[in-house]
This record gives C-alpha cells, sequence and structure tokens, in this order.
C-alpha cells in the first residue's frame, strides 16, 4: 500500500513539472490576443475564429491567438487588463474601453458603421402606426418595450437616445421599465411573438432577417428608422509597436483594411463581421457616442 | 521511590456543589493503590485531576515535581488513563485504536500512516493477545465488538502508551470473574509478558472491596473527601463499611 | 413538542399555493405569438444540429466546463476542509487557544459563502480580466466557504472524549485531531462532496451563460440567436453529462464496498482528489484554455466616499430589495409544493416515472434560459422570472422528494393502503407523512439558495437586485455595484438565519445540516 501511494506522489509531481515546462515554451514568443462580439450569430464566429487568427498570423507573422468572449463588459474589462491586444467593440464600449484604456487607437470599421441605424419595430397587434418622425415615438408610451443586450449601442444606447430627445423616460414604459432581451434576434422574435409590443434592433440584423424569410410582415412592422451614428470599430491596445515592432499597428490596420471579397478565406471572414470591406476609423467620429454614454449614465 | 504524582489543596465544585474538597494526596513509583468509594463520592473526578483533563478550582497538581499544565507532551504520555467510557474511536479497527496509545512516541505520518492501516500492526497483536484477545480482531472495527472485548481493546491501547502512571476508573466494572482476576492481574502488572512493558505504579478506582489484597494501599473517599489513606495491610473491615454508609 | 403528525404534508403542500399568482399572470399574459418558437425549439429537441463544427464547438463546451467544475469543486472540498476545522470549536480548544478566533472565523466566512458564484464571477472577471480561472475562483469561494460551514457544524456535534483521551495521552494536537475526525468525517465529506459536485457542474454552466466559457456560453449564444438546433445539440450533451454524473454519484454513495470502510474512502477521497486535480488541468491545458498567462491583478481605483453617497441615493434598493424578495419567495413557494403535489395527484408507477423524467429536463436547463423561452409565450412580469428560476429548484426538489421517499420503508404506506384508503390519500399518509418534516427543513434550506440564485435571473423583465447588478457592471458604476453586492450579501445573510430557524422547528432533534441528514440515511 506504502508503494502505491509513493506511485501516486511520483506520478503527480512528475506531471506537475511537466506541466510547468509546457506553460514556459508556449510563452517564448509574443502573441496577439484577439478577440471580437459580433452581434449577429456570434457562436458562428467562436467556432470559425481559426479562420481570422490564421489570415492574420500569416500576414503579420507573429503568433495569434483568439480568446472567446461573450459578454461586453467582460471585453472592456479584458482590454483594459491588457489580456486582449485587438478587440471588436460596438460603439459605446469601444468608448468604454478607451476611456479605460488611454491611449488606445481606433483602427477600422465596417463599410456599414460610419452611418449605422436601428430600427423600432412593433407587433401588429399593438396598433402602433408606423411613425413619421421622431416625435411621434410618443406612441410608445405606456407600452410593452424591449431594448436588446444592456451594453448594445445600437440595441440601447442610441434608440434610448432617441427616446430621450422626445422626452420619453425610461420609466414611461408599461411595467415601468423597458426589458432588456439580450440580443437583436431574441428582441425581433419577443416582438414578433407579442411578449413585447415593440422594440428595437440593429437594422444589418432586421435586414439579414428579412432576407432570409424569418420576418413575418402580418405580425411584426418596422415603424421608424433612427437617424445614422458610428457604431462598431477594431479598437488595438497603445503599446503594439513596442511589444512587435515599429509600425505593427499600422502594419495591422492595412492588413484590416486589405481584406477583400475576392479571396474565398477572407470573403468568410468579412461576412462572419457582416461586412463588404473594412475602412479606416477615427476616435472623433465616436464624440457623440461618448457624450450620450455619459448622458445616460452609460459612462462615468 | 521517586514521587510522582502530588496533588495539593485540591478543590473542584460545580456550581453550588463540592465535588472534591481540600485533597492531598502523593503517589510514589511502585504503589498499587486502589480508590474507593461510593458512586457519586469523586472517584472520576479525583482522575480526571490526576490526569491534567479537568483543572482544580484551587490546589496544585504535580508530575514529578513540575506542574500539570507545563508538561510536555512526552512527558504527559508518562501517565495512562484507562477511562470509564473507554473512548475509543469507533470506527476505527482494533489494531488503529491500540496504536493511538502510541501516538505520543511518533509524529503526524505515523498518525497519517495509523489511520491507513499502514503501520505495526505486529506490536498490536502482542497487546491484544495480552488482555486475552485473539488476533483475528485485529481488523474488526470496534463498533462491532462486545463490552467485555471493547474494555480489553481499550487496555491494549493503554498498555501501547509506555506509561509510568496507570490511571483507571472501575475497570472491572462489566466483566465476568474470570476475566476480572485477568485483567487485574494485568493491569497491576502482575501477569509477565515478556516485551510489554506495564506501567509500575497505579491508581485504580473499583467497588469491590473482595479485590484489595492485589494491591499495597487503599485511599477513601467520601463526598469528595479523603476519609481513608493507608496500607491495605493495615485496613481493618470497619473502614471499608464506614465508606459505603449513608450519612 | 412534536408536531401533529397530520399538519405536516399538507404544510409541505401548501407553498403550492403560490402558483395561483404565478400561473394566474402568467396565463393572463399569455399569447400564442410565440407558439411557433416554441415549437421550433420542442421540434428541434428531437433534431439536433449535427454538423461536425457545431458538434465539435459544444463537445469543447462541454469539456470545458467539466473541467472547470472539476477543478473548482477539488479546490473548494480541499480549501473547505482546512477552513472547516479552523472554525470549528473543538480545533481552538485542543490547541488550548482562545475559541473566539474559531468562531470569529464562522461569521467572516458567512460573508463570501452568501455571495452567489455568478456574482463572484462577474467582479472577478473586471479584478483580473479574462481566464479560465475566473470561473473556477469563483465556483472555490462560495462553497468552499459552504463546505467549511457544513464541516465545522459537523465537527462540533461529535463526541470529542476520545480526542481528549488521544491527547491526554500524549498524542500531539493534530495527531490527535486527525486520528478522531478523519473517520468520522471523510463518509461526510465523501456524500456532501458528491452533492457539492452537482452543483459545481450546475455553477459553471451558469457561468458560461454570463461569457466565462464552456458548454453555458454555447447554450447562450445559440439561443440568443434562436439556433435552436444547435442550441439542442449543446443541451443534450449537458444532459447526457448530469444525468451519468448524477447516476455514477448515487451508486458511489451507496456502493457497498466504500459504505462502512472508511479506509477505503479516505483512499478513494486522496484518489479522487489528486487525480481530479492532475486530470482537469491537463484537460484545460489540451484544450488550449489558457490558465497561467492571463492570471493578474488589476485592480480600479476605489470609489471615493462622495461617490458612495452618490451612488447610494441613484440606486432605488428599498424597490430592488422587495422585488427580490417576492420573486425568492414565489419561486420557492413552487418548487417547493409541486412536487408534493404532483406525487400525491399522480402517484402511479408511469407517474412517477413521468414526473422524474419532467424533473430531470427541468434541472437541466439554466434559469436564463428558460426564462428567455417563456418570455416567448407570455408578456414580462416577476412571475416569469420567479418560474425561470422556480422550475430548476423544482427538479432539485423533485428529486430529494422522490430519494428521500425511496430510502424510508414501504410499512405505513402498505398499512394505510390495505385498509381500503385510495392511492392518493394512502401516498400522503404513507409514503409523504413520515418524510415531510426532513423535506420541509430542507426546503428552508433550498429558499435560502434560491434567494441567492435571483441574482442570475435578473435580467428578465429587469426585475430585482441581479438586473441591477448586470446594469452597473455594465455602466462600470464600482460605487453602485458595491452598494448591491452588499445589499445582496445582508439579504442573504438575514435569509439564513431565519431558514436555519425554520428548520430547527422542523428538525427539533438535531442541529446538523438537512443536506447532511439526507445523505447520511
Amino acid at each position: 500500500m506504502i508503494s502505491t501511494t509513493r506511485r501516486w506522489f511520483l506520478f503527480s509531481s512528475l506531471l506537475f513539472t511537466a506541466l510547468i515546462f509546457a506553460n514556459r515554451l508556449s510563452w517564448a514568443q509574443q502573441t496577439l490576443f484577439v478577440s471580437a462580439i459580433p452581434d449577429q450569430h456570434p457562436e458562428k464566429l467562436n467556432r470559425l475564429y481559426g479562420l481570422l487568427s490564421s489570415e492574420l498570423s500569416k500576414k503579420l507573422d507573429v503568433p495569434v491567438r483568439y480568446i472567446p468572449v461573450t459578454n461586453y463588459p467582460a471585453a472592456v474589462s479584458a482590454f483594459r487588463t491588457g489580456n486582449l491586444d485587438l478587440v471588436w467593440f460596438g460603439g459605446l464600449t469601444g468608448v468604454q474601453a478607451r476611456i479605460q484604456r488611454p491611449g488606445a487607437k481606433v483602427l477600422a470599421q465596417r463599410d456599414i458603421d460610419p452611418e449605422f441605424q436601428s430600427v423600432f419595430i412593433a407587433n401588429s397587434a399593438s396598433r402602433i402606426p408606423v411613425l413619421q418622425n421622431q416625435s411621434e415615438l410618443i406612441h410608445l408610451k405606456g407600452k410593452r418595450f424591449t431594448f436588446g443586450s444592456q451594453s448594445s449601442t445600437s440595441g440601447r444606447l442610441m434608440p434610448q437616445h432617441f427616446l430621450q430627445q422626445v422626452g420619453i423616460k425610461l420609466s414611461d414604459f408599461k411595467g415601468k421599465r423597458p426589458g432588456f432581451s439580450g440580443s437583436h434576434d431574441a428582441t425581433l422574435a419577443l416582438v414578433q411573438s407579442g411578449s413585447y409590443e415593440a422594440g428595437v434592433l440593429n437594422k444589418q440584423v432586421w435586414e439579414a432577417n428579412i432576407k432570409k424569410g424569418k420576418v413575418d410582415k402580418s405580425k411584426v412592422i418596422l415603424i421608424w428608422e433612427t437617424p445614422p451614428y458610428p457604431d462598431y470599430h477594431w479598437l488595438v491596445q497603445p503599446d503594439l509597436d513596442e511589444r512587435f515592432g515599429k509600425r505593427f499597428t499600422n502594419k495591422l490596420q492595412e492588413t484590416l483594411l486589405g481584406l477583400s471579397k475576392n479571396s474565398t478565406k477572407q470573403s468568410k471572414i468579412l461576412s462572419l463581421f457582416g461586412a463588404n470591406r473594412f475602412i479606416k476609423a477615427y476616435d472623433y467620429q465616436y464624440i457623440d457616442i461618448e457624450r450620450i454614454g455619459r448622458q445616460l449614465g452609460k459612462i462615468k | 521511590m521517586t514521587k510522582l504524582l502530588d496533588l495539593k489543596g485540591i478543590y473542584v465544585h460545580r456550581g453550588s456543589e463540592e465535588c472534591l474538597k481540600d485533597i492531598h494526596l502523593s503517589i510514589s513509583s511502585g504503589e498499587k493503590v486502589a480508590l474507593l468509594g461510593q458512586s457519586g463520592a469523586g472517584k472520576t473526578t479525583l482522575l480526571a485531576i490526576a490526569n491534567g483533563t479537568l483543572q482544580p478550582n484551587t490546589g496544585i497538581v504535580k508530575w514529578r515535581g513540575i506542574k500539570l499544565s507545563d508538561l510536555s507532551a512526552s512527558q504527559r504520555r508518562k501517565i495512562a488513563t484507562l477511562w470509564q467510557d473507554l473512548r475509543l474511536v469507533e470506527e476505527l479497527t482494533v489494531a488503529q485504536n491500540i496504536n493511538a496509545g502510541a501516538l505520543g512516541q511518533h509524529n503526524l505520518f505515523w498518525a497519517l500512516g495509523n489511520l491507513l492501516g499502514l503501520i505495526e500492526r505486529q506490536a498490536c497483536l502482542a497487546y491484544l493477545e495480552a488482555t486475552g484477545l485473539e488476533g483475528k480482531f485485529l481488523d474488526v472495527s470496534v463498533q462491532d465488538l462486545s463490552g467485555g472485548q471493547r474494555q480489553r481493546v481499550a487496555i491494549a491501547r493503554v498498555l501501547r502508551q509506555h506509561a509510568e502512571l496507570l490511571l483507571a476508573d472501575e475497570p472491572l466494572s462489566g466483566l465476568d470473574p474470570k476475566l476480572t482476576t485477568e485483567v487485574l492481574q494485568l493491569l497491576l502488572g502482575k501477569k509477565v509478558i515478556h516485551s510489554i512493558n506495564i506501567p509500575e505504579t497505579c491508581l485504580i478506582s473499583l467497588h469491590r472491596p473482595d479485590l484489595l489484597q492485589h494491591f499495597n494501599r487503599v485511599i477513601g473517599l467520601k463526598k469528595g473527601q479523603i476519609v481513608l489513606d493507608c496500607s491495605t495491610n493495615n485496613l481493618a473491615p470497619y473502614e471499608i463499611h464506614a465508606l459505603y454508609e449513608e450519612r | 413538542m412534536r408536531q401533529p403528525n397530520l399538519a405536516a404534508p399538507i404544510i409541505t403542500i401548501l407553498p403550492a399555493l403560490a402558483l395561483i399568482p404565478v400561473i394566474s399572470s402568467v396565463l393572463a399574459g399569455a399569447h400564442n405569438g410565440g407558439l411557433n418558437i416554441l415549437y421550433r425549439f420542442l421540434s428541434a429537441s428531437i433534431q439536433p444540429s449535427l454538423e461536425p463544427i457545431v458538434l465539435q464547438s459544444a463537445w469543447r463546451g462541454i469539456q470545458i466546463t467539466i473541467a472547470t467544475a472539476l477543478l473548482g469543486w477539488v479546490i473548494s472540498t480541499l480549501i473547505g476542509t482546512i477552513l472547516g476545522l479552523l472554525s470549528s470549536n473543538i480545533f481552538w480548544q485542543v490547541f488550548e487557544l482562545s475559541q473566539w478566533k474559531g468562531s470569529l472565523l464562522r461569521k467572516l466566512l458567512a460573508i463570501p459563502r452568501s455571495i452567489h458564484e455568478l456574482i463572484w464571477g462577474l467582479l472577478l472577471l473586471q479584478l483580473f480580466g479574462i481566464s479560465q480561472w475566473v470561473a473556477i475562483i469563483a465556483i472555490c469561494i462560495p462553497y468552499s466557504c459552504l463546505v467549511a460551514r457544513v464541516l465545522s457544524d459537523q465537527i462540533d456535534s461529535l463526541d470529542h472524549r476520545a480526542l481528549i483521551a488521544l491527547q491526554q495521552s500524549g498524542a500531539s494536537p493534530f495527531s490527535a485531531l486527525i486520528t478522531t475526525l478523519v473517520p468520522s468525517m471523510i463518509p461526510v465529506i465523501n456524500s456532501y462532496g458528491g452533492y457539492q459536485l452537482e452543483c459545481a457542474l450546475r455553477g459553471a454552466t451558469i457561468l458560461g451563460v454570463f461569457g466565462l466559457g464552456g458548454v453555458g456560453t454555447e447554450l447562450q449564444l445559440t439561443l440568443q440567436s434562436l439556433e435552436f438546433r444547435e442550441m439542442w445539440t449543446s443541451l443534450w450533451m449537458l444532459g447526457v453529462v448530469m444525468i451519468s454524473f448524477e447516476t455514477f454519484l448515487n451508486w458511489y454513495r451507496q456502493y457497498p464496498p466504500l459504505t462502512n470502510k472508511y479506509e477505503k474512502q479516505l483512499l478513494v477521497f486522496i484518489g479522487a482528489i489528486l487525480t481530479t486535480i492532475i486530470i482537469s488541468i491537463l484537460w484545460l491545458k489540451i484544450l488550449d484554455v489558457n490558465l497561467v498567462s492571463t492570471f493578474k491583478w488589476h485592480p480600479s481605483p476605489l470609489p471615493t466616499i462622495v461617490e458612495m453617497k452618490e451612488a447610494f441615493h441613484e440606486l432605488p434598493l428599498i424597490t430592488l430589495i422587495g422585488t427580490t424578495i417576492l420573486l425568492t419567495i414565489l419561486a420557492a413557494g413552487f418548487s417547493i409544493g409541486l412536487p408534493p403535489l404532483g406525487m400525491m395527484l399522480w402517484p402511479t408507477k408511469t407517474g412517477a416515472i413521468i414526473q422524474s423524467s419532467i424533473w430531470s429536463l427541468l434541472r437541466l436547463i439554466p434559469p436564463p434560459l428558460s426564462a428567455l423561452l417563456l418570455l416567448l409565450c407570455t408578456n414580462p412580469n416577476i412571475s416569469v422570472a420567479a418560474l425561470a428560476l422556480g422550475l430548476q429548484n423544482l427538479g432539485v426538489m423533485g428529486r430529494l422528494l422522490k430519494e428521500g421517499i425511496s430510502h424510508q420503508s414501504n410499512n405505513l404506506y402498505i398499512a394505510i393502503h390495505s385498509s381500503g384508503s385510495n392511492n392518493r390519500l394512502a401516498w400522503l399518509y404513507g409514503h409523504l407523512s413520515p418524510y415531510s418534516s426532513s423535506y420541509l427543513a430542507y426546503a428552508a434550506y433550498r429558499t435560502d439558495v434560491l434567494l441567492r440564485e435571483t441574482a442570475v435571473v435578473g435580467v428578465v423583465g429587469g426585475v430585482g437586485l441581479g438586473w441591477q447588478l448586470q446594469e452597473s457592471i455594465s455602466s462600470f458604476n464600482w460605487p453602485q455595484v458595491i452598494w448591491i453586492t452588499t445589499a445582496y450579501s445582508i439579504l442573504t445573510l438575514i435569509g439564513e438565519s431565519l431558514s436555519r430557524k425554520v428548520r430547527q422547528y422542523w428538525i427539533k432533534s438535531t442541529t446538523k445540516d438537512p443536506q447532511i441528514l439526507f445523505f447520511q440515511k
């Protein structure tokens, strides 16, 4: 019996040593940590992230590791703590991340992002009419209304801003509060089912669902499109050049901007993000988002 | 003769009740002391004071001139106690319980090894057989034994301790006549067994005046006080009767 | 004073009255708009996606969840055992130290225990960034405190005379402690540990739902995108794992060669601990989950007093606490009352089998997911959240009832049945009645757990402290987060002492944890 115990200890200590070594080795080279929370079908990116990291790795000649993150505040924190180097953020989360990590650079956005839009939708049974202008959002008062995710720019922040502009507070909805469905797809499903009388989601998801035939126009109608605002963007850590070599940040930007639909692989990556191509993005585009974020208490 | 245990001016009370009053008692090496008294006279309390598990309200207990509370573990181990309630570890086997008597001579790893049943079974066998139990009981859990068998396991554990003084609290109650003599012979060291070191000195509480001839000193307790302390040779029968009289 | 025997079984069923407000408000808001989605959800169950990439990713997820749960479980068992010893009175007594340190430690441990592992997860995520350790530690903190409490209660309720005897014989305090405590504690740790393992698995899944990786993440993402067939791939895998765990632990608890031999149990225990640690670390390593490199300390600056004051005034704490309590009561009510009611109304063999499979299914689905599914068919309100929270606990209570009744003798039932009463009454008086006070004692404990768990369903319909916590975290409003966590903690501590009182009322003869009583049978 004694020898069994002894063998156990020997075995386990060997394994521990092996583990420690394994870790040392994997740490020899600087790795670029990438993450993204796309708005549409994030589970697909979580499964196909190999495409993105291998493409970046090939173009940049550094090891790239994709870290799956599914929760917005977690991604912001991970960016602040330096766990992530390159992240696909929404408008609000990108601003939150930049405030918590001063010096972070906005690299790129999709062709649709500078003029992004949300759509307000309503269940046909709710008898909410198609709105002629923003001030008619008043019709939503006293209705069961749902946003998407709490940190979403297109599913919450900007719509709440447009509602507030015409004097609708969150407590004006039925039950004294709006719902938070958690995602754009869920918002659509909940409004179409009638659980909520109205809701708001990003226009891209709405259109994609129409294309796929998932929208039953007899049950759910578009009532208003918001004015455009800038949304998603790639954000990088300020110190990449020091860690990976001169001009690395620029090279990274060029790589992203260079992704094109002509290559099958790159085209797959672009479609995971719902983009035709990526274009340059700038800090100043997001000044309004920051102001609104502060106004609505999402940024301290 | 070295003075081993020395009790001076011991008082113990629980609430308003006085359990022990002004006890002065010393026991020297080689003495075989019988402790007599009615139930409730304070015998168990006196033994608990003597082994240090109970602190007197006033008074001092010394072992070889050192206060009990200042004893190191290795000195404490020289005092062995056979408890009336035996205090075996129910879930353990006979061998492990006997070995538990030797914990004071060994370190933590030894204790761990004993828990796994890895240690010194052969040694246990000698102690077990000394008490008249067969070796087949070694691996039996003590909760599966009869009362008499358990008592003998407890005795084996006490012997395993290699102490100098044995304190025993009514070790003979519940034993049949044959076993009574055997156990008493064993505790008093009158049965010689090779390789087993039986304490030379003992203080044993009992209810059987008829067994006094095996001892060389008698102490009588009545209502918490020592009313009798003399050699068994000088003992008069009326003195024993007086101990058990109500008044 | 015993309760009259008839009162208790009726009381076990009474909480089901909570169903009336819950069901009536759910039905009042019910509509058929979501039926086709619900139909899609249900029909997807028999045709889960078998695409290689979906299978692969679900398989990876389930492995991460299992390894996380195992590691969290094994570490919390170890730490909990040590803390349990340290917070028992006897430990300080043996070392001749003043006992206030033990009771102080016991009181301090109540605080981390009062906070749900999800909240720990969300908070630690902010402090340490992304790492699988966050999930593991989040499980460890409350679980080790829980193990510690159960053990210290247990240790202090033991007979300590043998311990005193050994110490008197010169044994060192440690040797005396392990010789007397290990044999009696190992069976407890073994059976309680099994139960904790199941909880850890559910906990790891929930953490995943909130983005900490594993099958929970997979479930959440697929559900949000309404990809039900892909969701069922993960759900079935989780189901198989859960059920095999439950079956294995049940078998293990009753495995004859182990029931009496504590030595073998000790070896199994040490072996299980070592293997689990090594296997789960290697497993995560093989899965390429980063365990070491990403673990760094990144505190945020502490909020000032002014900010704290401001946050206090911003938060509608009274309302939040009120809805949290209401949510707990509603959910506790029907999850306690429904299993006995259901079994009474349908006591046949078929009935029992069907009901217990429904319970298994309910235990499987994390509350945030069932909440979203429920929302598709009814209007949002607090009852939806209560229903979602209660359903999983209904599954837990149901299993407890079934196992508790199966452990007791059948004689009373047969006697009552043969005297001519019908099946239902015979079940009520013959089966439920003798078991009802243990069931109620356990129910009180479960209510306590439910209060903590309200953190996970807050999101639905924006109810209670849980929702506000999410909102404050997503705004990175730390002062608010601190207030909410404190409110949760105080609320749970009060709830805990209340439920302790209730438990003592139902099991007067003992102060032991009903959890333990249940498994010791």
